[in-house]
């Protein structure tokens, strides 16, 4: 695994990777404007066409760019191969309080201490508390003395930042914001952006989906396309989380369907025993390592 | 960052604090017509108030979260503004401690249990509590209070619940004190039941209306700080062949009630009944309305008997640990055990 300076991450970034996103928009803007002249003059699509990459490129771009962001969490940074994987979109499923806001809040404390960039956190059920987030920061290193607690609980807390969001559309609309930010400026008040959490996206699209319209689908695709295309555009990890619904014979399972299922890269169930102190968390899917392997993890209080 | 250190004329202020504005970020999503009209000011004075406001967030903070997403904003600013606020106490000293205080504004709580468990008591209890003047310590806010056909809400149970509550400040705060004085008028049992606003509803399709219809009711009324919903599920259980299109339209309304807590800074609760259902082979009560709508809430709290004692239990929360406190239902509403017959309330600093 490569160990990271992420603060100079921007002037390390490859010129191909830069080039990739200005061409990306060029040759779009082409296709929609100069299509129909394509036919006659094959050249347009040949010079604006996106540069290949080779597998070695590829490879060298993951090393440098495509870093594990840990979680904080040794099980299941263990579990995950060092933890939510830049450039990938990992999703937590699990049942009512089975932990997964705890994941996420403890994921953006852990990924800004460790100073790998800024985390934004968009929230729609009004759970993110940053009373909880306090108080994972001041359990980390109980010893230090008062002021130097207070400066570093403000340096933590001052890189994350949370926005409400309620409806689909204005999801939508963030994102948009989002990508067309990252793209010009990938500073965010002093450091990059590199963890994008939405707590939790199924309540989002659980209202629009199902019954006879169609459209909901769409806007449930087009959310994915988006995360993904911010996550391996702008090297950002993102990590969203989905509720379970009862499935046939009484047992759960993971909510949005099958369409759903195929968007995020890696997926991981938690479930949480009644009476034990810990939490087990269990891969579904992913895209380097084995499936079905469990781990069990603490959060602590 | 604060109104208070606003460039603006004080008068302006003082008009945007009367409102209820407080923080910057209250007031950046505003358009000047819509900001003139609030405040009953000029169109030219409310663009002289959001002019102001760029301004002095680039040179006071170098944090600002402009360049991502106007109107983020970071933990820290909102964890000094959750130490500002102030929680709807229960009336039971030990279910506020566990509950970090009270009933959280900007939450939406789900409380539920068997009939007779005294979910409504509580409903009733919060509807009184959350408007106890700021001087003795509360919200001095104001309630809506949403019944379904089973009307379980008693306006004489009300009555009762306020002078016990209106009989322990007046135990706790001696009579002649300089702020018992300034507000001898408001503690009387009338004025809080003027400030219970009640909704029945008759059918779902209603609870739906009147949920769509808060937000303008909440925009006219800025003081309620507390809206209950006594109960959500009734017709939900009854009415609805659809399970799928109950699930959907669960959580519009999940949604839609996240954001007015959020945006006009209250609190909601949720009262829930019990359902069984059959897991690892035997049969467990949970509460109704699926596994869905187990997720579309911020805090559950689970009434429940323990042997003769009444417990409440917190199922889910984002920030407290499961934790269980005994409370009583007495004439004078909901209290805590071990004072049974004074309320040791300490003021919050």
């Amino acid at each position: 695994m490569a160990a990271k300076a992420p603060l100079e991450e921007e002037d390390t970034k490859p010129q191909t990777l830069l080039l990739t996103g200005i061409l990306s928009n060029t040759y779009r803007a082409c296709i929609n404007t100069a299509a129909p002249s394509t036919a006659q003059n094959p050249h347009v699509t040949e010079d604006f066409r996106l540069p290949w990459l080779t597998g070695m490129e590829l490879l060298s771009d993951t090393n440098q760019n495509k870093h594990f962001l840990p979680t904080g969490l040794q099980g299941i940074d263990a579990l995950l191969g060092g933890g939510l994987r830049e450039g990938q979109m990992t999703e937590i499923v699990g049942p009512s309080s089975s932990g997964k806001t705890q994941v996420c809040l403890s994921s953006a404390t852990y990924v800004v201490d460790k100073k790998f960039g800024a985390v934004l956190y968009l929230d729609t059920s009004n759970s993110f508390s940053p009373n909880r987030i306090s108080r994972f920061v001041n359990q980390t290193h109980p010893s230090l003395p008062k002021e130097e607690k207070e400066r570093r609980l403000q340096m933590i807390m001052s890189n994350i930042y949370c926005q409400s969001v309620f409806d689909i559309f204005s999801l939508l609309d963030l994102l948009h914001h989002v990508e067309s930010t990252l793209k010009h400026t990938v500073k965010l008040g002093g450091s990059k952006l590199c963890l994008l959490i939405i707590d939790s996206v199924s309540s989002l699209i659980a209202p629009i989906i199902g019954g006879k319209n169609s459209q909901g689908w769409c806007m449930m695709a087009s959310v994915g396309v988006l995360l993904k295309k911010i996550a391996y555009e702008h090297n950002i990890s993102v990590l969203v989380t989905n509720h379970m619904v009862g499935g046939e014979n009484g047992t759960l399972k993971p909510a949005l369907g099958e369409s759903w299922k195929c968007i995020p890269h890696v997926r991981l169930l938690l479930s949480c025993c009644i009476g034990a102190n810990h939490s087990t968390a269990t891969v579904l899917k992913h895209t380097l390592l084995a499936s079905g392997r469990t781990a069990n993890f603490v959060i602590h209080n | 960052m604060e109104i208070s250190n606003l460039p603006i004329s004080p008068s302006l202020r003082s008009k945007l604090l009367a409102k209820g504005y407080t923080n910057l970020s209250s007031l950046s999503p505003l358009s000047p017509s819509i900001l003139a009209q609030e405040l009953s000011i000029q169109c030219e004075e409310a663009i002289e108030i959001l002019r102001a406001i760029p301004h002095a967030t680039t040179s006071k903070n170098a944090y600002t979260p402009h360049g991502i997403i106007p109107g983020a904003v970071t933990a820290w600013d909102m964890l000094s503004e959750e130490q500002m606020q102030r929680h709807i106490s229960t009336g039971c000293n030990d279910l506020d401690t566990i509950l970090g205080g009270g009933i959280h504004c900007k939450e939406v709580t789900e409380v539920g249990g068997v009939p007779g468990i005294g979910k409504t008591q509580l409903g009733i209890q919060l509807a009184v509590n959350v408007q106890i003047p700021v001087e003795y310590g509360g919200l001095g806010g104001k309630a809506v209070y949403i019944v379904d056909t089973e009307g379980s809400f008693m306006a004489e149970r009300a009555y009762q619940i306020a002078e016990g509550c209106i009989s322990d400040i007046l135990d706790i705060f001696p009579s002649n004190s300089r702020e018992f004085l300034s507000c001898k008028e408001r503690l009387r049992a009338n004025n809080f039941l003027d400030g219970i606003f009640y909704f029945r509803i008759c059918s779902y399709t209603e609870q739906i209306a009147v949920i769509n219809y808060l937000e303008n009711f909440l925009t006219q009324n800025k003081d309620v700080k507390l809206v209950i919903i006594d109960s959500v599920t009734f017709h939900f259980r009854q009415d609805f062949d659809d399970l799928a299109q109950r699930t959907r339209v669960l959580g519009g309304l999940s949604l839609r009630l996240m954001k007015l807590s959020k945006t006009f800074n209250l609190a909601v609760v949720l009262l829930n009944q019990v359902t069984t259902k059959f897991t690892d082979g035997s049969f467990q009560l949970t509460l109704a309305l699926g596994d869905s709508w187990s997720h579309s809430c911020t805090n559950r709290i689970i009434l429940h008997w323990n042997g003769n004692e009444r417990c409440a239990y917190i199922e889910k929360s984002p920030s407290l640990p499961s934790a269980s406190a005994p409370y009583l239902v007495t004439g004078k509403g909901i209290r805590g055990i071990n004072s049974n017959f004074k309320r040791a309330r300490t003021m919050p600093s």
